[in-house]
């Protein structure tokens, strides 16, 4: 799966860095999501899409390879 | 090659369409795109307003740059609230810089949950068995403390009372759209604004001169907000700046979220069978015995779905505007700089091409296989993009909680014909018309505490 964030929405919440953070962090000057493994592996799956699902603005997306 | 932007018929030779927007502004957002569709111009005075409709030009609005669309310049009715400096009178760089709040973050709403599930019980504790009470009054009351105690803090919301409640209530009364001819006329709801703002700066501002005086350090907003530097070294904000961020930081939280609980409550006492499953939906959940604070951060989808319905039908602002700084193109059409380009909420809300029977109230609407609240740009209650609402994380978390609390101590029932409850549109700001009151009485089984 790959990651992709819509910068256009992101408001820097940190949700998703809250839901898992070996993907996601927050760029605190800017207020916006960094993200760390834009492929992150199959066991992570469970929570990026709580990631995606939690995000107050619906800035990201799994695309599937 | 840029096709001529239809006109809406009517309007005044002066005051343009701004007599029909504070009659009636959602029949008038509604007429402009029947009659233009897509893209349709009306006049607030002097300043031309181009309307955007549908869920194309609505994204076009929100992806747009700050650069290109401007936020600020847009709502001449909200600077005399805020004052200067502060939010909609600050540059992009500044807003950026006031906004940049961690209190909003994700990691912060767990403690917040809790702050909001004692004040709803601080709130209730007089009640008794049975009596009536004004939702407006309620909920108006009790926001300003779980907003003061959870975003500046603890120390700073003890300071506040119900006191505070008619101020709040004749600042939103001061946001009429007759501003678009002049903010400051002498007429009395611009009056009464300017007497509460200037009560409220006082009253925060005794607050702050006493912490100064006496030394205290509380570690809030405002400590974190008077630590901040400017280049020479001296403080950056000054006490009458702060004053100024917590007026806007509390009213945007304020009389939306007190309208949107009052009429949830009301939409579940119109529709009892919604009232009997968001219920038992609270009663499974809880049965756990785990505290509100824990299950307000978790789904609560029934009651969730009411509130998105809620939201719907009943959006707290209904029209979202930007100033043209760069010329905004959409599809065959141009809008040239200094007009302002606007999209309307309670008209996208029940777009037919995106909400299935749209008048209707039907939180089943956000379910599984049908989430058509996921159109983005369609379903707007909270606006949309680099603007949306910052707190609407928080809000929706507070609303679980405090109904929480609320629908498993008490019943509740309509105290007034129900066609009586309604929403008054005559200022910017939206808010169910007084009196709007519900009688309750408590529940035989106390929940286990």
């Amino acid at each position: 799966m790959k990651i992709r964030v819509d910068l256009d929405l992101c408001q820097g919440h940190g949700a998703c860095a809250a839901e898992a953070p070996e993907v996601f962090s927050v760029d605190e000057s800017e207020s916006r999501v960094i993200v760390l493994d834009s492929s992150p592996a199959e066991a992570l799956r469970s929570r990026v899409e709580a990631a995606v699902k939690y995000c107050p603005t619906r800035a990201l997306r799994i695309v599937e390879e | 090659m840029s096709a001529a932007i239809p006109r809406l018929s009517g309007g005044l030779p002066l005051l343009g369409h701004l007599l029909e927007l504070r009659r009636n502004p959602i029949h008038l957002m509604q007429r402009c795109r029947d009659e233009c569709g897509e893209v349709g111009e009306l006049r607030l005075a002097r300043q031309p307003l181009v309307m955007l409709y549908g869920e194309r030009a609505q994204e076009a609005f929100f992806r747009a740059p700050d650069e290109q669309l401007d936020q600020a310049a847009a709502y001449p009715f909200m600077k005399p609230v805020f004052g200067p400096g502060v939010v909609f009178d600050a540059t992009p760089e500044q807003r950026k810089q006031a906004l940049r709040n961690r209190s909003l973050r994700d990691q912060a709403m767990r403690g917040h949950a809790e702050t909001i599930a004692r004040e709803t019980e601080r709130m209730i504790a007089g009640w008794g068995e049975s009596g009536s009470v004004d939702l407006i009054d309620f909920f108006a009351e009790l926001t300003i403390y779980t907003s003061s105690a959870a975003l500046v803090g603890p120390e700073f919301r003890e300071e506040l009372g119900p006191e505070l409640v008619p101020i709040f209530k004749d600042l939103e009364r001061g946001t009429d759209a007759i501003a678009y001819v002049d903010p400051y006329l002498p007429i009395p709801s611009f009056r009464k604004r300017d007497r509460a703002r200037a009560r409220l700066v006082a009253f925060l501002q005794g607050i702050f001169e006493r912490r100064e005086r006496e030394g205290r350090q509380c570690q809030d907003l405002f400590q974190v907000l008077r630590g901040i530097k400017g280049p020479d070294g001296a403080p950056r904000y000054g006490v009458d700046t702060i004053t100024g961020m917590f007026i806007s930081l509390m009213f945007a939280g304020h009389h939306t979220t007190s309208t949107t609980s009052s009429w949830a409550l009301l939409e579940l006492l119109r529709h009892p069978e919604w009232m009997k499953r968001v219920i038992e939906e609270l009663e499974a959940l809880y049965a756990d015995g785990r505290e509100v604070s824990y299950q307000a951060l978790r789904e609560i989808p029934q009651l969730e779905g009411c509130f998105k319905e809620t939201l719907r039908l009943h959006p707290p602002l209904i029209l979202l505007m930007r100033k043209v700084v760069q010329p905004f193109q959409y599809g065959d059409w141009t809008v040239p700089v200094g007009n302002t380009v606007g999209v309307s909420l309670a008209v996208s809300n029940r777009d037919p091409a995106v909400f299935a029977d749209p008048q209707r109230f039907d939180p089943t609407r956000y379910g599984p296989g049908r989430e058509e609240d996921q159109r983005g740009f369609a379903w707007i209650p909270f606006g949309a993009g680099r603007h949306r609402c910052v707190g609407a994380a928080f809000a929706m978390m507070q609303v679980k909680a405090i109904f929480s609390i609320l629908l498993r101590r008490y019943e509740f029932e309509l105290a007034q014909p129900p066609e009586s409850y309604r929403s008054d549109h005559s200022k910017m700001v939206v808010q169910l018309a007084q009196p709007c009151r519900v009688r309750y009485r408590r529940r035989a089984a106390e929940p286990a505490p």
